[in-house]
């Protein structure tokens, strides 16, 4: 079975900040790396190559200092990585990424599988994964929780609101894996001295004839007019006395005058 | 029918969050003198999306297999074909989230996910939308040149919902054909969840658990604090997955809820869950640790021994019989 994994450099939006006096969001020296979610990607590619055999190739698209977030990936059991360079410096469309995204696809030819996450770690918009199914015109499933494969179908538990649906679908398909499914292993100082010797390639628009297409046709992204942080205005009252009724009353006074509690007596 | 790019389009096969849907549909339209389409995926939802407002439901020519997502895709495509809407609004739920951005992609529209305004003039041809970045830390608004936008927006997403308003006479019915609906992905069974969190997103009160709570005491103090406050209990991660107490969970990696209150117990405050209830209305903490986190993030902090105080603010609200105003939705 081959297998490609979408992989992205996420921010990691817990070291965020916004400035609470201009409402900025402060980006720079917010760390990057290869986010929660997509090593629950990588982890099911490698427990699938693991189970049916065959390979497990990354694709990311991202900037070429990517490269140096990819250590613990490889070691987790993806053979390669292929990073398509993102010229734009992180201004891509949602559009002009599953371009890039197919265009790599297909240059590396026949595969069975290409799973990513069910949203990236920091946008969290659950795109890149609909979009590329359209793009390829493959089936899609959403939010796996557990994957089998036999005779060139898939068998599928999705997670959804209020039920777990159990799916098929014929291969090649795209499968985006579920939040917090596939916990990603713990790798040993051996598997980093091998994860050196695994090949990460960096491929440029300028190199590729199809990607360069794709960065020429893609659509641009619709104007950026605001961005800011948001900043959420808390009233901090802090009730610390040991009477422990009194402050019982006010914080039931508090939450009266706020209109969300009633009283009967009053 | 003409293309006059006035209408919205609407699709969510959630009825809470459709109808909040229709109303900013509703508001929009207002200002483009356009009408709210509804897209509906079962027969049986009818009488709903005419009482959400509706004045023009589109339907399926033929039952259709609904539980994946290719079929409402294809459909939702056709409606938008058919009608030309300027906005197409789709619930921000596991379906929606999927649905949303292939049919933009299919038919190459603008689309912006997790909408949380937008501002559509009648002179002007572009539209301006604004979303949440970062799950919530930031916002971003851009400009849309296309004839249609198509958004995805959650519950609680607008800080005004539009007042729903019914049109007055039958909703008009356009039937959409439903042949050649094929899908690659085939349901074969499906098994209910644990109805734990069932309406946690719908709920106006939230009692969020942390882990300062004690784990063998049980969940009964809790309960009957919800029940007193029509709440439903939620809790952290590694509440719900380390001891297993609950399916799901408020933060980053879990749910979103937007309650009139959440009152948060043994909750340290780690930016991970507090992007699950940044939302609230109003949060009250308890937490004996006066240097947590929480207290520099929510209205109300308590600073207590958990179940001391919440003996006794039980004992309060039922005394001075306090309960939930639902008069103020």
């Amino acid at each position: 079975m081959r297998i490609l994994a979408l992989i992205k450099n996420s921010l990691d939006i817990t070291e965020i900040k916004v400035d609470p006096n201009s409402g900025e969001l402060r980006l720079a020296g917010v760390p990057e790396r290869i986010g929660a979610i997509d090593k629950n990607v990588v982890e099911a590619a490698v427990r699938l190559k693991e189970t049916y055999g065959g390979s497990a190739c990354g694709i990311s698209f991202g900037p070429a200092e990517a490269r140096d977030n990819f250590k613990d990936v490889l070691a987790m059991g993806l053979d390669e990585i292929v990073l398509i360079e993102d010229s734009t410096k992180g201004e891509a469309s949602a559009g002009l990424t599953v371009r890039a995204l197919k265009a790599a696809v297909r240059a590396l030819g026949a595969f069975d599988l290409i799973l990513c996450g069910f949203a990236s770690d920091d946008g969290y918009t659950y795109q890149t994964g609909p979009r590329l199914a359209e793009r390829l015109g493959l089936p899609l499933v959403s939010y796996a929780r557990a994957i089998e494969a036999s005779e060139g179908k898939v068998r599928v538990e999705q997670d959804l609101e209020d039920c777990i649906q159990l799916v098929a679908a014929p291969l090649p398909c795209i499968i985006s894996i579920a939040e917090e499914a596939f916990p990603p292993r713990r790798t040993t100082l051996m598997d980093a001295i091998k994860a050196k010797k695994k090949p990460i390639s960096i491929w440029r628009r300028e190199d590729h004839l199809e990607l360069e297409e794709a960065f020429r046709n893609a659509p641009a992204s619709a104007p950026l007019l605001e961005k800011t942080g948001v900043i959420v205005r808390r009233k901090q009252q802090i009730f610390k006395s040991s009477d422990l009724c009194a402050t019982a009353d006010q914080l039931i006074d508090c939450l009266i005058s706020d209109g969300i509690l009633t009283e009967e007596n009053a | 029918m003409m293309p006059n790019h006035r209408d919205a389009l609407v699709f969510c096969e959630d009825p809470h969050l459709l109808t909040a849907l229709v109303g900013k549909a509703q508001q929009v339209c207002a200002s483009l003198d356009g009408q709210v389409g509804v897209l509906l995926i079962q027969e049986t939802d009818l009488a709903l999306a005419a009482s959400a407002g509706a004045s023009r439901i589109l339907q399926p020519s033929a039952p259709v297999q609904f539980d994946s997502a290719e079929p409402v895709i294809a459909l939702l495509c056709r409606a938008i074909e058919e009608t030309h809407p300027r906005i197409v609004l789709v619930g921000a739920t596991r379906l929606g989230l999927e649905v949303a951005p292939r049919v933009a992609e299919r038919l190459g529209l603008d689309y912006l996910p997790w909408a949380t305004g937008i501002d559509v003039d009648a002179g002007s041809s572009s539209a301006r939308a604004s979303a949440q970045l970062y799950s919530g830390l930031g916002r971003v608004e851009y400009q849309f040149d296309g004839p249609t936008l198509v958004l995805s927006a959650a519950v609680g997403a607008f800080q005004e919902d539009g007042v729903v308003e019914i049109p007055e006479g039958e909703p008009q019915r356009l039937i959409l054909e439903a042949a050649g609906l094929s899908a690659g992905v085939r349901v074969l069974s499906a098994r209910p969840k644990s109805a734990g969190n069932e309406s946690l997103e719908h709920s106006p009160v939230i009692i969020d658990l942390g882990q300062g709570v004690r784990a063998d005491d049980g969940l009964e103090i809790y309960r009957e604090l919800a029940g007193l406050l029509h709440g439903q209990m939620a809790s952290t991660r590694p509440v719900a997955v380390e001891r297993n107490w609950f399916p799901e969970w408020l933060g980053l990696s879990g749910f979103t809820v937007s309650p009139r209150l959440c009152l948060t117990l043994g909750v340290a405050g780690a930016v991970q869950h507090m992007i699950g209830i940044r939302g609230s209305e109003r949060i009250a903490a308890v937490n004996n640790d006066e240097s947590a986190a929480i207290f520099s993030q929510c209205d109300y902090g308590i600073v207590a021994d958990l179940y001391a105080f919440l003996t006794v603010f039980i004992d309060r609200l039922k005394a001075r019989k306090v309960r939930l105003n639902e008069t103020r939705i």
